[in-house]
């Protein structure tokens, strides 16, 4: 190993740490410029987002019988480049989305206890783990249930490849927009999640967000002083932790993971990061989503972190989409096979994922990479269509170019695909070497190397 | 008697609110990470789910911020501390650190931890011992021994793998269950003294925890969750057809719940199941305009009682607008989801999902103009639908004179109103006749046992509790079906203090 890319490697880590007596000026990264225009081995590195809308889309042949006679205004009618933009994908046009369509979740879901192998939580979770969901509770009026294993956006947030180079001070950030819920008991707060029963709630008050991007910088010193008491608290639990048992250890240990990553954020000192204005909040879906987006774009471009999900409506919402003209709530607007209105709600749902990607289009990060070449965002929704729960034709576009490493506005077409094959690209195009993907049936070693530049 | 592990809980949003307070006197309160509520309670979320890293930063910055906010102001600090410190070693701070560290883990400390917060006064209070005892202020209110209920237990003779509580233990699950905040001085002293691992000891803490007016919000949290009150909060009747549900009247159909709650159970002490058959409403001016009553004395934010006639079909807990606006869609009532509530959550039945690939869909058809009854004929008509619908529509019948936010209408499009039904096979005449048949039904008791038991501990109920949930559920017959006995007796019972061993390693001191 040569020592020159590595002394600045080394200098870009104190850097952005705030450690390592690096004395810069703010903005910090800026500060690197020269030098990281030098050790071209070294990168700011892809950003991966999950963008999840609710409810699929609107229905049609493909989907089964009982959905037929509407038209396909999702599918583009050609492979490759150069496709005609069906009339759902137009407002995401300028953004380039690559489509993988036909595919559908693999994963083999018994159906005992009845009802485990439907249901909107269960789409979501097999569609971005590929691994069916514990069952224990579906049955319950709480409709309790939960995720085997970690959602997509956290495999890449806790692999250790993936901040190599040098880390972010949040691992990930899980943001939503919407707060109506088809049920409130609290795990339908959430689209990622780390492992069974722990979930990663969204925020959805963008004060809050703010608060968690711009706030965690100390000045005074005394971020330095809170990450040092947290050594007292980690001993606390250390004499505590052996004398649980096995299930509340895990639980424990979660809690004591979780808390060293905020020591670890205390002890990076100030953030090169210039805070906007506060933000204010929204109503109206689409505006909320540009405050939303807007305050992660200024976070992403300062380092903040390089993984989000972004819950834009949660799984079954019944959300009230009026400003569409649409007077009662999503879920049951669905279910009573109004075709019309699921398809005018899906076109504002991808006019809001548009919002979003014009964010992470229009900030550029400290070496003046627009975020969006640098970004992959997996968009997708829990199932194929919701009207009857179909998981045929399940939605997947790829936004921004993973750092030149996918190939934008490219359309697949896999009929009956294996989604997580889809799963499996989106590793590889993070440079994430990943020999196989998925599970209970859905595992796979093929990629769609049409997309993987 | 088998035992079950036990629970290892956090402290839930409401109890952290309250010991805040109890701990530090007045203080901003903070953001703190939202309860989940699997099989409806928060309890079972806070001993289920570890704490999420936005929820741990949530808790680190409210513990930084209280902390600051205490010792920020030159006299409440020493009112606080009790003393000055001179120094970072001197007998204040010692004395600090082992008065606030029993206060907030709940139990004394042991010399290890002293040393260790001791350290942590002398290290952040080096140039100023008031930082010190600020940082340990915020630090042991990060501590696992804080934010968790810990229960190791002491091993109990004869019969291994089963352990006791300890009194300091015993004190703070009783504490949070009765007062949903950390003990005060007189049950840490019980603790403390021994006795309260004495029968007396523990009977006489147990009357004066339920005497005492802040059980009233615990019973009150209870109720809420047992009923599933949250549902209300995200309930939508469409804005054009019903005007007049606004965000008051929303909020009074909460309050009025809770207040005919706390009347049967808190004044009366009377057969809970009352709440189901009671001919009493207590309304204020927006909920009496609502329901059509006279309310003479009735505002905005005075609810005065109104006594409804004996023959009322707006009878108890379930003649009210929380409950019928909940279990209703947008526009229609929805007979499915109120026969549902009932079976599920007054009698614990339990509901299987409907089939897959069934249309939900009674809106459209040659008959989308019929009475919404006759539309869901279709489910029971249909042998996939039959075997569930004709068990929960049946009883939700009996609600139909009731619109979807629990306003009283005679007709649906245009056609009288049938709300003759049925619960389980009893034929009932309408909703008051079904408040009349749960006071009584035999069911309602150990369903309500069951969701307390679980409340209380957190968890789920498994088959090592069928004896406990049995004999709870017999004394709670006998006793005439007060729940406050109930809650006596639960907090009395063996299996309030008993947990199983961990299953790995480890020896209770």
């Amino acid at each position: 190993m040569s020592r020159g890319p590595l002394s600045r490697r080394a200098v870009l880590r104190g850097a952005v740490h705030g450690v390592g007596g690096v004395a810069l000026g703010l903005p910090l990264l800026e500060a690197m410029i020269p030098a990281r225009a030098r050790a071209e081995d070294v990168g700011l590195g892809p950003i991966f987002g999950v963008f999840f809308w609710a409810n699929g889309l609107p229905w049609h042949d493909g989907h089964g019988s009982l959905q037929a006679g509407h038209p396909d205004h999702w599918t583009p009618s050609t492979q490759g480049t150069g496709w005609a933009v069906p009339p759902l994908l137009a407002p995401l046009a300028a953004h380039l989305p690559t489509v993988l369509s036909g595919l559908e979740p693999k994963t083999e879901v018994p159906d005992s206890p009845a009802g485990q192998s439907d249901g909107h939580m269960r789409g979501f979770m097999v569609g971005l783990t590929s691994d069916r969901p514990r069952p224990e509770g579906f049955d319950h009026p709480s409709h309790t249930l939960t995720a085997l294993r970690p959602t997509l956006d956290q495999v890449v947030a806790k692999d250790p490849r993936f901040y190599a180079s040098f880390p972010s001070p949040y691992r990930s950030l899980e943001i939503g927009t919407s707060t109506a819920r088809f049920h409130d008991y609290g795990h339908w707060n959430a689209i990622s999640y780390n492992g069974p029963d722990s979930l990663n709630p969204a925020v959805s008050d963008p004060g809050r967000l703010y608060e968690m991007i711009f706030g965690i910088s100390g000045g005074d010193g005394s971020q330095a002083r809170r990450a040092a008491l947290l050594d007292a608290v980690l001993a606390d639990a250390g004499d505590l932790r052996g004398r649980l048992g096995a299930a509340d250890r895990l639980r424990l240990d979660a809690h004591m993971e979780h808390l060293f990553q905020v020591q670890r954020r205390l002890s990076l000192g100030d953030i090169a990061c210039t805070a906007p204005g506060a933000p204010g909040s929204s109503a109206d879906l689409l505006t909320q989503t540009g405050i939303q987006a807007d305050l992660l774009a200024t976070g992403l471009a300062c380092n903040i972190t390089r993984v989000f999900s972004f819950m834009l409506t949660s799984p079954a919402t019944t959300h009230v989409f009026g400003e569409v003209g649409v007077s009662q709530d999503m879920h049951t607007v669905c279910h009573a096979g109004d075709w019309d209105a699921i398809y005018a709600i899906t076109l504002l749902q991808m006019r809001c994922f548009a919002r979003f990607c014009d964010a992470l289009a229009a900030h550029v990060d400290p070496l003046g990479t627009p975020l969006l070449e640098r970004a992959l965002i997996f968009g997708t929704s829990e199932y194929g269509e919701g009207y009857q729960h179909g998981n045929a034709e399940t939605p997947v576009l790829l936004l921004g170019g993973a750092d030149g490493r996918v190939r934008r506005g490219v359309h697949v077409r896999a009929p009956a695909g294996n989604l997580a094959s889809a799963h499996l690209t989106l590793l590889r195009g993070l440079g994430l070497e990943t020999p196989q993907f998925g599970f209970s049936g859905s595992e796979t070693t093929i990629d769609f190397p049409q997309v993987l530049a | 008697m088998p035992v079950e592990q036990p629970a290892f809980a956090r402290l839930t949003t409401r109890q952290l609110h309250n010991v805040y307070v109890d701990l530090l006197g007045p203080v901003a309160q903070p953001e703190l990470p939202a309860d989940t509520t699997p099989y409806l309670f928060e309890s079972v979320g806070a001993a289920s789910e570890p704490l999420s890293e936005s929820g741990v930063q949530l808790l680190e910055e409210a513990a930084t911020a209280m902390a600051a906010e205490v010792f920020g102001d030159a006299g409440r600090r020493e009112a606080f501390a009790g003393c000055a410190p001179q120094t970072a070693w001197d007998a204040c701070t010692t004395g600090f650190i082992r008065a606030f560290g029993r206060q907030a883990w709940r139990r004394p400390l042991t010399p290890t931890e002293e040393a260790r917060w001791l350290a942590v006064a002398a290290d952040f209070g080096s140039s100023d011992p008031w930082e010190g005892l600020e940082a340990v202020t915020a630090g042991m209110l990060q501590s696992p021994w804080f934010v968790y209920r810990v229960e190791l237990g002491r091993p109990v003779e004869g019969r291994p793998g089963v352990r006791r509580l300890t009194a300091h233990e015993l004190a703070a699950r009783l504490s949070l269950f009765f007062w949903n905040t950390t003990p005060d001085a007189a049950l840490m002293a019980a603790a403390d003294d021994g006795s309260l691992g004495t029968p007396e000891g523990l009977e006489a803490a147990v009357d004066r925890l339920l005497a005492d007016e802040r059980s009233r919000e615990a019973t009150e949290a209870f109720f809420a969750q047992y009923l599933d009150l949250q549902r209300l909060d995200r309930a939508a009747p469409d804005p054009l057809v019903f005007p007049d549900f606004t965000p008051a009247l929303r909020a009074a159909m909460r309050a009025e719940v809770l207040l005919l709650v706390d009347e049967r159970v808190q004044r009366q002490d009377a057969d809970v199941r009352g709440i189901f058959s009671a001919r009493r409403a207590f309304v204020n001016d927006v909920l009496a305009a609502h329901y059509g009553l006279e309310a003479p004395g009735a505002s905005p934010i005075t609810f005065v009682p109104v006594d409804l006639p004996p023959d009322s079909p707006r009878a108890g807990i379930l003649g009210l607008g929380a409950f019928l606006t909940m279990n209703a869609h947008a526009v229609d009532t929805s007979p499915t989801l109120r026969g549902k509530y009932i079976l599920e959550r007054v009698l614990c039945a339990t509901i299987p999902p409907p089939p897959d690939n069934v249309s939900l869909d009674l809106t459209t058809g040659a008959d989308a103009d019929a009475p919404l009854r006759e539309r869901l004929d279709q489910h029971r008509d249909d042998p996939a639908c039959a075997g569930c619908h004709a068990m929960m529509d049946p009883p939700g019948f009996l609600f139909e004179t009731f619109d979807a936010t629990g306003a009283w209408r005679t007709e649906d499009r245009g056609q009288p109103i049938d709300s003759t039904g049925e619960l389980l096979g009893v034929p009932l005449a309408d909703a008051g006749a079904l408040g009349d048949h749960l006071s009584t039904h035999e069911d309602v008791g150990p369903c309500m046992v069951k969701q307390l038991y679980r409340h209380a501990h957190g968890r789920l109920d498994t088959t090592a509790d069928a004896d406990s949930l049995a004999q709870l559920s017999e004394g709670f017959a006998a006793d005439g079906h007060r729940f406050r006995g109930l809650l006596r007796a639960l907090a009395l019972h063996e299996s309030f203090q008993l947990v199983a061993a961990p299953d790995g390693a480890g020896v209770a001191p």
